[in-house]
Order: structure tokens, then sequence, then C-alpha cells
């Protein structure tokens, strides 16, 4: 089934539809944001400019740091008081980045997600478990309001407990998980351990995955432990976009659909920022053009696809983005929580009693995302007691969480004894690669 | 009182040796030595005849190393000796941190090596009772 007619219009008329609400997208933020009213005059670039779809290329690009300049509101066209719900992610500095929604973004945001809940098999007889850590991250509550407009039935369970998770899995007739692809492995693995068998005894017919990539030996081993009738499908978002919605994989995976009539999608050279034709993998880089309180113009997402216009099987027109295959940037993506090293260095060049070297290893157990951070130990002084190692140990731990809302092992290790660089270091070994 | 050097070791094999090397190699007598299983990394408490030299050797070396003082009290080889100091200890309300020894002192009576919240106090009520209280010199043979 497709939700909305949006989907499926002629090219050309999707086109004039995006060319309209660029315009007055563009206009209201030349307007009401000085930031990037700034950059168009810098570039000489002037709202009239954009005549056609193409002349978005001569716009001025949207990157994190201009979020975090503007620190919380700056990138906002609307008044505080037309906010109907704040979001954030987590930031370098320990400040978020903040993101709104007015009343009408609300609405716009739970159409996209009820659009890529119903592509990935969803309707209204579902009982879906969403399994996203509720709070200030767009992920939860972003499915939350799609699948209840599609007439779901929500539980929202939240992430964690995976045990009772299950068990409410099961009374409850759940058929539906919303989850980071990595959790319903896990959730999966644990169900085996309880003694179920989740293809049988469990009643998940459909996955909606989001937060991080799934990569196709992913998708396998979800068919190996809940069944091959699983319907598993990954759909990708992000908060300073809008959140999940931005576009989703429908049930001939063969790409996410993009909300094209919300979103216009281009794909970039990352180097240089040259605008790369169809099939050319590049850097996403993604303009909303329809929201009211953070319409961001040409955002970098940092992350590598590539786009495809041809027609669906499914009988959506609008353009397919391939799975993401990296990142122009360094950021990791550690159980759906975004993390920059740079921001982990921050944490630990605070730290007096260990010196500025560290490497990060991140890997996957039980299908778990885990972080080791060694660093070495630079105040001899500890050594008199295993406790204040111990203590030393435990206030890196919580300055990360608090930072990162993640957790990480931490291994104090002999001075000296890490890797030194003499060119661009290399400190960041991720073990998760295609497992 | 005596020094006692406290060094970082990682869980790696041959951590301790790489120790040990550096003594040996400037011939340096390890008269006490103590370390305890931990997961990820120990500190290796060692009491030599050339403290000094030895932590400068061993920092040289790249090794995190503290100097610092411990008690050590000479016990005669019998049943119940160990329990009577330490009882003591207890009663004047002082916690104890860790515990090791010297046995072999040519013929003299074995050293027990130990660490309290408080030292000088420490010192203080086992001398009240008696117990003579080794210095630096007494560890060297």
């Amino acid at each position: 089934m497709i939700w909305a007619k949006e989907e499926t219009l002629p090219r050309n008329e999707i086109e004039d539809i995006q060319l309209e609400r660029l315009k007055e997208t563009l206009k209201r933020i030349y307007d009401k944001v000085p930031a990037y009213r700034e950059k168009m005059d810098k570039a000489g670039v002037k709202c009239e400019d954009v005549k056609t779809l193409n002349d978005i290329s001569k716009l001025p690009f949207t990157i994190k740091q201009d979020m975090r300049d503007t620190y919380p509101y700056g990138m906002f066209t609307v008044e505080k008081k037309d906010l109907v719900r704040i979001h954030a992610s987590s930031g370098t500095t320990g400040k978020p980045t903040v993101v709104g929604y007015t009343k009408n973004d609300m609405d716009i945001w739970t159409e996209c997600v009820t659009r890529i809940a119903c592509m990935g098999g969803a309707c209204d007889e579902d009982v879906a478990q969403i399994s996203f850590g509720y709070g200030m991250f767009t992920g939860a509550l972003g499915l939350h309001y799609g699948l209840e407009n599609m007439g779901a039935s929500v539980i929202p369970a939240s992430s964690g407990n995976t045990q009772k998770q299950i068990m409410y899995m099961q009374d409850f007739g759940a058929t539906l998980l919303v989850a980071t692809p990595s959790y319903a492995l896990h959730m999966g693995e644990v169900a085996k351990e309880m003694g179920l068998d989740p293809a049988k005894d469990l009643q998940i017919k459909i996955g909606l995955f989001g937060g991080e990539g799934m990569t196709e030996p992913m998708r396998e081993e979800m068919y190996k432990l809940w069944g091959s009738q699983l319907k598993a499908t990954q759909n990708y978002g992000m908060s300073e976009l809008i959140g999940p919605g931005v576009s989703g994989e429908c049930l001939e995976l063969c790409g996410m659909h993009i909300n094209e009539d919300h979103f216009i999608a281009e794909i970039i050279n990352p180097d240089t920022g040259e605008v790369l034709g169809p099939g050319e993998r590049g850097e996403l880089v993604v303009s909303c053009i329809s929201k009211e309180a953070l319409p961001l113009i040409r955002y970098r997402t940092g992350d590598i696809t590539r786009l495809f216009y041809e027609p669906c099987k499914c009988g959506r027109t609008t353009v397919r983005m391939e799975n993401i295959s990296g990142r122009s940037d360094d950021m990791l993506i550690i159980r759906g929580v975004n993390v920059f090293p740079s921001q982990i260095e921050e944490v630990l060049l605070k730290v007096e009693e260990i010196g500025p070297h560290y490497e990060i290893l991140i890997d996957r157990k039980n299908y778990l995302d885990y972080m080791e951070i060694k660093v070495e130990l630079a105040d001899e002084r500890l050594l008199d007691s295993y406790a204040s190692l111990g203590e030393l140990e435990k206030r890196i731990k919580l300055s990360l969480r608090t930072v990162l809302g993640l957790d990480a092992v931490i291994k104090l290790v002999a001075p000296r004894s890490l890797q030194r660089f003499e060119g661009k270091a290399r400190r960041v070994t991720d073990l998760r690669k295609n497992k | 009182m005596i020094q006692q050097l406290s060094i970082f070791i990682q869980d790696e094999i041959g951590s301790i040796a790489g120790v040990t090397a550096i003594l040996k190699q400037s011939n340096i007598n390890l008269r006490a030595i103590s370390s305890f299983d931990t997961p990820n990394f120990s500190i290796l408490r060692i009491v030599v005849d050339q403290p000094e030299k030895a932590k400068e050797l061993l920092i040289a070396n790249g090794f995190a190393v503290t100097m610092s003082e411990a008690i050590a009290v000479e016990l005669d080889d019998e049943p119940g000796v160990l329990h009577d100091m330490l009882e003591i200890i207890a009663n004047a309300g002082l916690g104890l941190n860790y515990i090791y020894s010297i046995v072999y002192r040519n013929g003299k009576v074995p050293l027990l090596i130990l660490n309290t919240d408080n030292l000088q106090l420490t010192i203080k009520v086992l001398k009240e009772k008696g117990y003579l209280v080794a210095d630096q010199e007494d560890v060297v043979l």
C-alpha cells in the first residue's frame, strides 16, 4: 500500500512542488536567519537567483557547526512561542544540537513517518513495539506519532530491560518492532536464551529499523533469528532534518524512498562541493522545503550514498537512496548515537591524570556495539592504591556518559605504551564492518 | 620506615618480567614483591636494596612508578605472632591497606611490610607493645 499520492507523482510534478516550496522557504530563511543571510550575501546569491531546481547548487551549504555557532535557536525561523516540541542530540562541547517543531511541523513529521511505516508493510492492524530510547532523541517519538497516525497500536517500550521487552512482545501480541538493527538482533538472541523461538513463539512480522545503518549481513542475521517471514526494512533520517521520516525502504528493498515533497536531495563531492549526477557516489545533502521552525538549506549530512531516480516496482516515483556506505567525516554511530572522536578527545584532555594519547576500539558483542577506550596513566601518585585508579576510571566513564550519552569501557594502560603517530593519527579501530 | 616502589603493570604476558629485567641488568636486589590479579591492570609493589636508583631506571624505561613509605615489622616465625600484631593495629582503630613480607633475611627474623591510613600512629602503637620496626638499611642484606 502507498500512503500518499505525493509518492507517485510524475517527476515533473514532484519537481514543480519542490521548486515552489524551495523558493518560499528560502525567502523566509533569508529574512529570519542572520547566519544564513550572511552566507548568501557573502556568496553573492539572492533569493531571486533560484529560478530552476538546478539553481539550488548556487546556494551555500549549512553544516552542523552552524547550529553550534547559533546555539540554541539561531537557525530557527519562528518565535519560541510557536514551537510545540524541542529535541536535541549530543554535542561536542557538552552543548547539544537543538531542533524544534511547530504544530504544522509535527503534522509533516507524522505524515512522513506514516508513509515510511506504510512502505515497510505496516498497517492499522499492527501492534507496534517501539524499542528506541524515548527522550531527547527524535527516533522513538517520531515513530510513535507516525504509527499512531496510521492507526497501529503503539507499545512505547523504550530501550533496555530486554527480557521484559520480550514479555511485552509475547503477551501483548506485538507484530511490528521498531529498533536499531543491532538491538533487534540482540532482542532475538535474548528471546532464544529465554527458551523462545522468535519466529514461532513471537508474532513479529515487520521490523522497521533505523538509527544506524543495516548492512546486508545484518539483514540476513535478522531473517535467521526472527524467521524468513519477517519484513525487515530500514529507514533514514536525522534530527537536524526532521528526525526519522526522511526516507525509508519499501518491500522491494532497492533503496530508501525520499519524501521529496518535503526534502530535496543532492549528492556532492565532499571535497569540492560539486554536485554529482544520478548514480554517482558522494555525500548526501538535504534541503528541508516544507518545515517552519528549522528548515535547513543544503544541509551536509556527512553520509555517503547514491541516488536513483528510476521509478520503483512498488509504484513510487520518488528518488531512492542507497544504503549508507560510509561517512565523509569521522563520525561514528554507536548504539544509534552519533559520536565524533573529537568529542571523546575533548573529555579525555580535561582529565589531568591521563596523557593526551588514546585509542578507541569499537566492536560488536552479542549484536550490541561496544566501545573501549585506552588511556595512558600519567599521574603516578595514583599508584598508591587501587581505589584511586578505580576512581579515575569511573570519573572518565561518567564524563563520557554525560557528553555522549553512552557508556564506554575505560582501560588504563602504562605511560608511552600507546602508538604514536607522525602524520594523521589513527586512533579509532572499528571492527564492526560487515558484521 | 622503608621505601617501596609501586609500578603500574598492564595485563599482558611478560609485563612483570619487564620490570625484573631492568633490576637484574643493574644488579638491584629485590627483597619483596607483591601483586594481585585484577582484570586490566595491576599495581606491582616491590622493596629493593636501592630504591632511588630502581625508580630512576624504571621511569627511564617508560614505567609509571611511585615511591612511598611503608612499615616493616620484625616478627618471629611462630604461630599466632601475626595475629597478635594485627589485633593491636585493629584495636587502635587503624585500617590495614595491604600487607606482604620479606621472609628470607640471612638468619634474621622475617619482616612484615604493611600500610595503613596512618603510618606514624601505627609505628607508635607497635613500638609501645615492643615490636621492632625496621628501617631501609634493615632490608639490605
